[in-house]
């Protein structure tokens, strides 16, 4: 790392020397320590997406062309209008880094930091989701260990401030064995008065800048440039010491704060997270066009003897800085005090446009406000790597097992069986709005008390289709967590996301970053869905094996459902109604679990996306729910459809009778046809009266619905209509190895 | 008349605004939020501990609770016969307090569990149980990391028919696997000699509505029924 | 009397009674199957470290008792309490 000197001391900077220089004419003149380490902090690619802005300019701006979205991207979370004067806010980030080193507290603080930038936003933090990614449980001690202690840790923090975990997807991979993925995600819910009283912009001179909460102690200094290397170049003694959380204080916050903003006086609110005071002072000041002048005597430390560079740095968890209007300024602390909240009037807003922090009679730091939120950005190269045209090519080997073994291998296998070890241990109820729980719907489901509307919210995305094609990967994903949604009754109104990849630096990496970039920006264009925030996080790249996590850009959708009738879950209701495959399976078995747990392949051809089917299929899926026809819906992804059919069948013991001659699919081998994982495909369950209404309306917005079955009161699926063989399942069987593969990994 | 009741409101309880919901949009009364530290017991013809992680259940769940000068208010309520629920984090309180006998300790799995249980009514003679009948069945929700139900006193709490809950399976027997966290004797709630005051660990507040229960179930009114009725006939 | 500085350390641990199962996990399921098995017995317990101003060593022992079971800083019904050591900063 370079050097820079001042006063014969020398710093070690994470910056280029491009950079350096940049700074220095900036200021004309050389920065303090202090500065230094802002500079440092707040052009680190964690906080200045330096990398990954010039591509993130894909993104339609959400503000400008969708009138129902308040905030986008660049904000603290995405805030969009749902009717009824309320407005949700939400947000995905990762804690990828330090939840690799320590997976309890790095996942637990993770979702104190979530959960803070939707406080943000003026609105109370109502659900959770985590998409979770590790290596292979199976022989893998650590995967299992770091599996473990991430649930732990999301479980205790989120439980203890009382915000019901949801939702969430977790996928198990090679290439995540030391780098784990773990995004966390968080929607708030409140009145737009609400939100318009929390701006994330100190615009007005005078005001009071206030401290709340924690106190500043030495810990995390560093820690977003640890986030921006990869692991295996910092050696065991550089890497900081992993924050250890408090949800009992965070939970205090949420209170004070949400009280705090409705008492009107509160005209600028910023959590403080990777960067610490810099960032959020910064932040609060440049987005705002504004200045402060604040006394560092004032911020409140744990430890004695902090210096100036410890306290501007310091990333100790649990603080808000709060914004308030001078005739405020009492009841606003009133409210701290009830609460018994810790705080501080550290200094005031004025119009100068400098950030300036004072000890005693020197000044520290005295910096334009927007140089350090304004890091200029960096053109990375990217390259198309090798190696995919080889793994595309690869063929799926010739069928030697029969094909129910494959099937019991398959709802057995990690990627597919179910999670319920995971989410029994967070609390899903707290908060008495959870309709739609855990393991019984394709997306969470929470109501609005005092409306008849409900909120629907998924998680996710296929890192093994990403890998072979993250442009078609990416979109994929985002008709599979829309497809969630969707299943549930609701339209997809927004998304976030959060973008996990390599090396930037690496041109076959950041190929990854901007295909998948560009994915999103087509789909969400094409099908009308603002995208109103996302987090990026580079540098998940084992340097010793050279190898990249497969390309992960998580999605995260959320939709509203206009009546509790037109709730839909995913069990099978009734024997003797129809079984509706809706969509096109096509020979998709790139990146498929059958490829994968059969056969150790990760290649082929993976699913692509036609925007103007996905847009036909869910107009017809929302008329159909309007007509009530839809009496169970899930939509098909991992594993094909006859996994979807049998994890529709367990939770009322119905079984299935299916006969694909109607299918009429003649070029597909029976394992593509039940093992693609084709995207944008549901399988319905419909009354035998509606069949030829429905037929009517899928003809009319043209796309593939054929009726495959039919349900039956017996445990077992029967499959006719296939080239080799009639097919037997065991539902009993089926559903005793799904329910027992993760709790025999983990409960020794 | 109007029936007023305190929901304590410690610092860190979650299930406060759920109560608060049920007791208000449900039930129909006046329930108030009272923070802890304002808590007077004499404007209240009952209160209720809620569920959460009071103090953040740092040291031990509920103990910290147990300290606040609230507890001192409601034990003059506990003397003068008016009805105290304890709900999970609540219950924990009420035993540190010693309003109740025994403790909860860590569940048996040393992991926290969400899920929808059954509960059988041993004793429907408590200010929250008179609108149960002995034998009933409830479908009620648990989420708690510490409730395993420990005391040195069994035999002294079955003689004085204070197990008011045991955790059963959608028959109504008492099995191990019906048992979620190891409690002695699946005893799911108690009560005290007078029978004003009662501690659960599962949540009433979640089985209110039906559109929040898989079965489409309300158990969870009765509890709220029978303490308006159990105000209803002290006052009359 | 001189008022010095001392510190206590306390342990809080289970009764028998109360069983312990993370001591018994630790034990059963870590140490038995990572070849420990030696190991007989595990238990379990929460460790706390409390500095005070004290006329005596034993002033200090009394005052740290007497707190510890006044405001039940350990459940008598389920827990003991040990004075593990008493020291000088």
């Amino acid at each position: 790392m370079p050097k820079v000197k001042k006063d014969g001391d020398e710093l070690e900077v994470d910056l280029t020397e491009t950079e350096i220089i940049q700074i220095q004419d900036l200021l004309k003149r050389g920065p303090s320590f202090t500065e230094w380490g802002m500079f440092d902090v707040m052009h680190s690619e964690h906080c200045s997406y330096k990398s990954s802005r010039p591509r993130l300019k894909l993104f339609e701006n959400a503000e400008l062309n969708y009138d129902y979205v308040l905030a986008g991207p660049g904000q603290d979370a995405g805030v969009i209008d749902i009717g009824d004067g309320f407005c949700l806010a939400f947000r995905i980030e990762s804690h990828n880094h330090p939840s690799a080193i320590e997976p309890y507290h790095g996942a637990a603080t993770g979702i104190g930091g979530i959960i803070r930038d939707i406080l943000c936003m003026g609105v109370r933090p109502i659900a959770l989701l985590d998409p979770l990614r590790f290596g292979a449980l199976k022989d893998n001690p650590h995967s299992q260990w770091l599996f473990k202690y991430v649930v732990k840790g999301i479980a205790d923090y989120g439980n203890c401030t009382g915000i019901p975990t949801i939702g969430g997807e977790v996928e198990f991979d090679k290439s995540f064995e030391s780098n784990c993925l773990v995004n966390v995600a968080c929607i708030g819910l409140g009145t737009i008065e609400d939100f318009k009283h929390a701006p994330s912009k100190a615009t007005t001179p005078g005001d009071y800048v206030i401290l709340m909460g924690g106190s500043t102690g030495r810990d995390g200094i560093h820690g977003v440039t640890f986030a921006s290397r990869t692991l295996t170049e910092m050696s065991e003694a550089d890497r900081p010491a992993v924050q250890i959380g408090d949800p009992f204080t965070k939970k205090m916050i949420i209170e004070a704060t949400l009280e705090a903003v409705k008492t009107g006086y509160v005209r600028g609110l910023k959590d403080l997270g990777g960067g610490g005071l810099s960032c959020a002072l910064s932040e609060l000041t440049g987005d705002g066009g504004t200045g402060g002048d604040i006394d560092f005597s004032k911020i409140f430390t744990r430890e004695p003897g902090m210096n100036s560079f410890e306290v501007m740095l310091s990333e100790s968890q649990e603080r808000m800085a709060f914004i308030v209007r001078p005739e405020g300024l009492e009841t606003v602390l009133e409210v701290f005090k009830k609460f018994e909240m810790a705080h501080a009037v550290i200094g005031r807003t004025d119009d100068s446009q400098v950030l300036k922090v004072r000890d005693g009679d020197r000044l520290v730091v005295n910096l334009p406000a927007v140089a350090l939120s304004d890091a200029p950005p960096i053109i990375r190269e990217e390259k198309r790597p090798d190696y995919l045209d080889a793994l595309l090519n690869q063929k799926t080997p010739e069928l030697t097992m029969e094909l129910e073994d494959i099937i019991y291998k398959l709802i057995a296998s990690e990627n597919i069986c179910s999670k319920e070890w995971v989410y029994r241990q967070y609390d899903h109820e707290v908060g008495v709005r959870s309709v739609v729980k855990c393991g019984d719907g394709d997306s969470g489901v929470l109501r609005i008390i005092g409306t008849n509307k409900f909120i629907a919210a998924s998680v996710g995305t296929n890192s093994k289709h990403c890998y072979l094609d993250p442009y078609e990967g990416a979109k994929g994903g985002l008709v599979e967590v829309c497809g969630n949604v969707l299943a549930s009754g609701a339209r997809p109104m927004a998304m976030v996301n959060c973008c996990n990849f390599g090396n930037p630096e690496k041109p076959e990496s950041f190929w990854f970053f901007s295909r998948a970039v560009e994915g999103m920006a087509d789909f969400c264009k094409e099908l009308r869905i603002p995208i109103v925030g996302g987090n990026v996080s580079f540098y998940n790249e084992d340097e010793v094996t050279n190898t990249a996590i497969k390309a992960t850009p998580v999605i995260m959708i959320v939709g509203i459902i206009e009546g509790k009738e037109n709730i839909v879950s995913l069990p099978f209701k009734k024997a003797g109604n129809n079984i509706l495959m809706v969509g096109d399976t096509k020979a998709e078995l790139g990146g498929s679990e059958y490829h994968s747990v059969i056969y150790d392949l990760e290649g082929g051809i993976p699913p692509k996306v036609d925007e103007q089917v996905i847009k036909a299929t869910w107009d017809f899926l929302l008329e159909l729910y309007e007509n009530n026809f839809i009496k169970a819906t899930h939509d098909v992804n991992k594993g094909g459809f006859i996994i979807t059919i049998a994890e529709m069948c367990f939770k009322n013991g119905l079984g299935a009778d299916l006969d694909l001659k109607e299918s009429d699919i003649d070029e597909l081998r029976d394992d593509e046809l039940l093992f693609s994982e084709s995207v944008g495909r549901f399988i319905i369950e419909t009354a035998p009266k509606d069949l030829d209404i429905i037929l009517d309306i899928a003809n009319k917005h043209n796309i593939r619905v054929k009726k495959i079955g039919e349900l039956t009161s017996n445990s077992k699926i029967t499959v006719k209509g296939l080239k080799t063989k009639i097919l037997q399942l065991n539902l009993n069987k089926m559903k005793k190895l799904y329910d027992s593969t993760i709790p025999n990994l983990m409960e020794i | 008349m109007t029936i007023k009741i305190a929901v304590i409101q410690f610092p860190g309880a979650n299930c406060d605004l759920d109560t608060i919901h049920v007791l208000n949009n449900i039930i129909g009364i006046e329930a108030s939020l009272i923070w802890h530290n304002h808590f007077k017991e004499a404007e209240f013809d009952g209160c209720v501990l809620p569920g959460g992680f009071s103090f953040g259940d740092y040291l031990r769940s509920g103990i910290i609770a147990a300290h606040s000068p609230s507890i001192d208010e409601a034990r003059i309520m506990l003397k003068d016969g008016r009805p105290i629920i304890g709900i999970c984090n609540g219950f924990q309180i009420l035993t540190e307090a010693q309003f109740l006998p025994g403790a909860l300790l860590r569940n048996e799995s040393l992991k926290f569990v969400c899920k929808w249980v059954n509960i059988k009514v041993e004793n429907n003679a408590t200010a929250f149980t008179n609108k149960m009948r002995v034998g009933d069945n409830l479908a009620i929700p648990i989420a708690h990391g510490e409730g395993r139900y420990f005391t040195d006193k069994l035999k002294e709490l079955e003689e004085n028919n204070q197990i008011v809950f045991r955790y059963v399976n959608e028959s109504g027997e008492i099995t191990d696997e019906a048992n979620p966290n190891g409690s002695m004797d699946n005893i799911a709630g108690i009560c005290n000699l007078e029978r004003n005051c009662v501690g659960l660990m599962p949540h009433p507040e979640r089985a209110s509505e039906e559109i929040l229960s898989p079965k489409k179930t309300t158990h969870g009114r009765l509890f709220f029924d029978s303490m308006v009725e159990f105000i209803k006939r002290r006052t009359s | 009397m001189d008022d010095q500085e001392f510190i206590v350390e306390v342990v809080l641990e289970n009764k028998k009674a109360a069983r312990d199962p993370v001591g018994t996990t630790i034990q059963k399921d870590l140490l038995a199957k990572k070849g420990y098995d030696d190991i007989s017995s595990v238990r379990s317990g929460q460790y706390l470290r409390i500095k005070l101003r004290a006329d005596s060593e034993q002033d200090a022992r009394e005052i740290v008792d007497k707190m510890c079971n006044e405001l039940r800083i350990f459940n008598p019904v389920t827990q003991n309490l040990t004075i593990l050591k008493v020291s000088k900063p």
